[in-house]
């Protein structure tokens, strides 16, 4: 495996290629959500907007669609807070006592991985029973059930990766069990539950089929408002295109700060990464 | 503008007078009109807040952008618009129902829906409300073949018909009366070039601009998305003769050699209009003719304003590209006299709404002539003319130079129009004439597909029952409107 | 006492028992609650008979599950589900895996290119959708333009109309966001893997495919494996990308199990029809699900 500073080059060339490749659809994205609607129905189409101008946005603010990205931020905040709390202490659980075996550890995991569409369907019934669709409580509830699985086996992984000592000498210390959890545990995972909640965050944040089933009016998130401008009388795409932006940007600067823990997140914890 | 306004006033003052002399409701002082009358009585539920469902898009420019902020500002009530795809209104509102939660308060309804959302519940009965409000009177003044097929469901009255759907034929005056064109057709097919009596003359008109003139112009261009798709279908089907129906056996007859003929000549058409007009929706067909590519398009009634130039300057149609053709539109109706009275609108109340006196009060002010006149002739309405008056509006047939030839066309495919096949859950017999349509679209065998088709509807209607389903046809295909004449 | 702590934290001290089951209890209990309901009500109402006009709750025995062996759509929609499935699975492992090898070794600006090259995966698979379908576009779509200029004509391909185009078009959109999920995978298993090994291989003169094989492939298998279980579950119950593209048309062609359980259940309104097949794919899964769990356990 020998350096050669031709291929070296070569690679490079190839991997920008690449990367724009991958990129284009993004630009384009954002490229549209910058036109003017007659600019977006120019046949052929432009390469790039022939001005920068935000009345696409500005549209979407003045008849209170961006509201839903509003909606979006407290429903995926409130829930990954709540998953991250109760995924954690169960983690621990599950990490230092065993507590039901590898069982438990695996039910809870597969949890995560039987299709949405199945259990939506019992639930939107029961919901409807309740009268939890289109409210706040209904739809955080189900974020943070979906998401619980994935914070306790990343917890759990990273929990195992503590040693196990400074809780024993906190405990001999005269700490209670919640004080070594708060005081010893968090700070030790602290990486490890920011970048797992960053991950919580954008499962419950990309959301579409739960929230498409559960949700009407008040708490439409914005990948369902998304689908709303699809075939009315036609697509409106400026409207597409600006919103899918506004909810992709805090996707990306997320994704920034989230560098180091993105292989271990996205494998489940699979790659220490 | 003015004369209508007296002419209301007078009609108002002469039904509050002989309502209060009844005794049977009392009215606030003053209050003339049915839409005065809404706007006295909303007053009380100022600073609330009512939702209404709309269709997305277009449509929903009318209550964002006009009816909504009036109403604000005449009585307080703010009015928070829901957007939703056609195709997925129907199903919206019965879920909403379903789950109960009340989250809508005023509906948009497609007329044929109305059976079925009565049926489950989730339509409010309005005869009350239209008493209460006194109402009737000007219910009267709606052009009757939306009166009588689009407001009521077994004689109660479920929903306000606020919108004069119906498929025109625009077409390309200058290539139609351009005496070389006219020579020439004349010399080919033995008759005159003039706007298509029939889908053969339709074809062969398409044919002979597209040779002439592609790829400048094209001979015809439409929307091709199946949510049009049906209604082209249910329309031409019926044109060329048939039924839907075996009225003895209910047996679906759409795959009959009629169907088959109509799909494959639907496909037949494309070979004349642009390349990957399948695709086509509203937008894609509406700015393809303004662009001068197309020389004939059927579409719903705002094509031909925006074609003429009507309103195009509006902030809220910015996206509408400009019209190159504004003083060559002619109108006509499509081959076979009789358009799609396709889609429409009536305004209903949900049943479970928190709210329904202010849901009732804001459609009858929507619906009411003062209002309604003013919001069919909003530059990026999509209502279209549905009372009397709206035809012959003096103010309306000045907007542009062939506004009246506009108008009364509209008018005549008003009395002769067909209407959308209405059953027991009718959607889900359009959802197999939708996929039917993406299905030609794919180039699949036509009597395959309507064999498919045909035998889907058989199976909706052994489900919900052949007899409850023939007493609904019945009923339907007994209106004047449901076949051609 | 340091018996004790060398044994565990857990072991021994008064109150852990309480403890250990107390803060597992809040999530098991929501879990029980979102998962294990749906499944006894489906089981409840797939009994029943329940539909758009009808609410009828007596026991109406088994005529939905039979109606499930009779219903071609369900089938087709099963078979479509395994066809993307089993396409777009092996094609996203190996472009991630050549993407991978591209960026093993040091590279100038890497750790900006993996930056970008993850976005896709990072996207709303609804939002991705609809960026396809914008891009797909016939008139005003920037593929079938570029297309026109190779060929040296105007293309006039309608990706999301034509049924020799649709699986492509939702082959694209899906092998675009999910190999970079591959590739920053694979490229994590490969950098781990013994560069020694590989270069005593280099010096005997194993070719490079012998020596995947025998060194490579074994080293990251585990981490591959996993990969492929995540991706495999998520291509199974694939909804968004398509529902945004084709919405399962051109006739029911590209129609998925999800997708054909929403339109039954929301569109349709087929209630206990619905039950039926929402318990048939959740005890399928569940198995496939913890079986393949099981053999994972141990290797983490």
């Amino acid at each position: 495996m020998r350096q050669r500073p031709m291929t070296t080059s070569l690679r490079f060339l190839a991997a920008l290629l690449l990367t724009a490749l991958f990129l284009f659809p993004i630009y384009w994205l954002f490229a549209i959500s910058f036109k003017t609607p007659e600019e977006i129905f120019s046949s052929p189409p432009t390469w790039y907007p022939a001005q920068i101008q935000f009345d696409n946005f500005f549209v979407l603010f003045k008849d209170g669609d961006a509201v839903t990205v509003g909606n979006s931020l407290f429903v995926a905040t409130v829930s990954t807070l709540l998953a991250m709390f109760f995924g954690t202490i169960c983690a621990y659980s599950l990490a230092r006592f065993k507590t039901g075996g590898s069982n438990l550890a695996v039910w809870i995991i597969s949890q995560r991985m039987i299709p949405p569409i199945a259990i939506v369907f019992p639930l939107f019934l029961l919901y409807v029973f309740l009268g939890w669709v289109d409210t706040y409580h209904g739809l955080i509830l189900l974020y943070t059930a979906f998401n619980l699985p994935y914070v306790i086996w990343m917890m759990r992984g990273y929990i195992e990766d503590v040693p196990v000592e400074l809780e024993e000498s906190a405990l001999i210390d005269g700490c209670s069990r919640w004080q070594v959890l708060i005081k010893v545990v968090f700070p030790m995972v602290r990486n490890g539950l920011f970048a797992t909640a960053v991950f919580t965050f954008v499962f419950a944040w990309n959301d579409f089929i739960f929230a498409l089933v559960m949700t009407r009016t008040d708490v439409t998130t914005y990948p369902v408002q998304v689908t709303h401008y699809f075939g009315a009388q036609s697509n409106f795409w400026a409207k597409i295109a600006a919103m899918s932006v506004l909810g992709t940007v805090p996707i990306f600067i997320a994704v920034a700060f989230l560098q180091r823990y993105l292989v271990r997140g996205i494998s489940l914890g699979a790659v220490k990464g | 503008m003015r004369l209508v306004e007296a002419n209301t006033v007078l009609r108002g003052l002469c039904a509050g007078l002989v309502l209060t002399a009844l005794g049977t409701v009392s009215l606030p002082a003053f209050a003339e009109s049915g839409a005065q009358r809404a706007v006295e009585a909303a007053k009380q539920y100022a600073g609330e807040e009512i939702t209404i469902v709309w269709e997305a898009g277009l449509q929903s420019l009318d209550p964002l952008n006009y009816s909504g902020p009036k109403w604000e500002e005449l009585t307080g009530v703010k009015v928070k618009v829901i957007e939703v795809p056609t195709a997925e209104m129907f199903t919206k509102i019965l879920q909403e129902h379903r789950a109960g939660t009340g989250a809508y308060d005023a509906l948009n309804v497609v007329p044929t829906w109305m059976p079925d959302l009565v049926r489950a519940g989730a339509l409010e009965p309005l005869d009350a409300y239209v008493d209460k409000y006194g109402y009737r009177e000007e219910l009267q003044s709606i052009a009757p073949t939306y009166r009588d097929n689009q407001m009521t469901v077994d004689g109660k009255i479920y929903g306000f018909p606020d919108d004069g759907d119906l498929f025109i034929l625009y077409y390309r005056k200058d290539l139609f009366e351009d005496p070389e064109n006219q020579k020439e057709f004349k010399a080919k097919f033995g008759y005159d070039l003039a706007p298509p009596s029939t889908w053969e003359q339709y074809a062969e008109i398409g044919d002979f601009i597209t040779s002439k003139y592609a790829p400048k112009v094209y001979g015809a261009g439409q929307f091709r998305q199946p949510a049009y798709g049906q209604l082209l279908f249910q329309e031409r089907f019926r044109v060329e003769g048939g039924k839907f129906f075996d009225p003895a056996t209910m047996k679906a007859t759409i795959n009959n050699e009629i169907g088959v003929k109509v799909f494959d000549g639907m496909r037949a058409d494309n070979a004349f209009m642009p390349p990957g007009v399948e695709t086509w929706g509203f937008v894609e067909a509406l700015s393809s003719f303004l662009a001068g590519e197309i020389a004939m398009t059927i579409s719903w009634p705002p094509f031909g304003r925006w074609a003429a130039g009507y309103g195009v300057e509006e902030e809220a149609l910015s996206w509408v590209p400009k019209s190159t053709i504004a003083d060559k539109v002619g109108y006509a109706l499509p081959p076979g006299g009789t358009p799609q009275l396709a889609l429409g609108f009536s305004l209903g109340v949900a049943s479970n709404s928190k709210n329904k006196e202010a849901a009732y009060l804001f459609i009858q002010w929507l619906n009411s002539e003062e209002t309604s006149l003013a919001r069919v002739q909003l530059p990026y309405a999509l209502r279209d003319p549905f009372r009397e008056a709206h035809f012959t509006d003096a103010e309306y047939l000045s907007r542009w130079p062939d506004a009246k030839d506009y108008l009364a066309t509209l008018r005549a495919g008003a009395d002769s129009g067909l209407l959308d096949l209405s059953l027991l859950q009718t959607d889900k017999y359009e959802e197999v004439l939708r996929q039917a349509t993406t299905r030609l679209w794919a180039g699949e065998d036509s009597q395959t597909i309507l064999n498919d088709a045909a035998a889907q509807w058989d199976a909706l209607t052994d489900r919900i029952g052949v007899d409850k389903q023939r007493q609904a046809y019945e009923d339907w295909a007994s209106k004047p409107n449901a076949y051609p004449k | 006492m340091s018996a004790q702590a060398r044994g565990g934290v857990g072991v021994g001290i008064a109150g852990d028992r309480e403890f250990k089951y107390l803060i597992i209890a809040p999530a098991v209990f929501i879990l029980l609650f979102i998962g294990l309901f749906p499944l006894i009500y489906s089981l409840v109402v797939s009994f029943q008979n329940i539909n758009m006009l009808e609410e009828d709750t007596s026991f109406s025995g088994f005529i939905h599950y039979a109606a499930l062996f009779r219903d071609t759509r369900l089938w087709e929609s099963l078979l479509h589900t395994v066809i993307i499935f089993a396409i777009a699975l092996p094609l996203e492992l190996i472009l991630g895996l050549m993407m991978a090898y591209l960026f093993l070794e040091t590279l100038p600006g890497r750790p900006i290119f993996i930056a970008l090259l993850v976005l896709p995966t990072m996207i709303a698979p609804v939002v991705a959708g609809a960026t396809w379908r914008l891009l797909f576009d016939n008139r005003y779509g920037p593929i079938n333009q570029a297309l026109g200029w190779i060929a040296g004509e105007p293309m006039t391909i309608l990706w999301v109309i034509r049924p020799e185009w649709v699986y492509p078009a939702i082959f694209i959109a899906e092998i675009w966001q999910w190999t970079p999920f591959m590739f920053l995978i694979l490229l994590a298993g490969l950098s781990n893997v013994d560069k020694s090994q590989l270069e005593a291989a280099e010096l005997d003169g194993a070719s490079f495919w012998r020596s995947f094989r025998l060194i490579v492939l074994p080293a990251i298998w585990p981490v591959m494996a996993i990969a492929l279980l995540i991706r495999g579950l998520d291509l199974f119950r694939i909804f968004d990308v398509v529902w945004a593209l084709t919405k399962g048309g051109p006739g029911t062609m590209t129609e998925t199990i999800s997708i054909y359980t929403y339109i039954q259940g929301f569109r349709q309104f087929e209630t206990s029809y619905t039950a039926a097949i929402a318990f048939l794919v959740i005890v399928l899964l569940s198995v496939v699900v913890i079986v393949a769990l099981k053999r994972m356990e141990p290797g983490r």
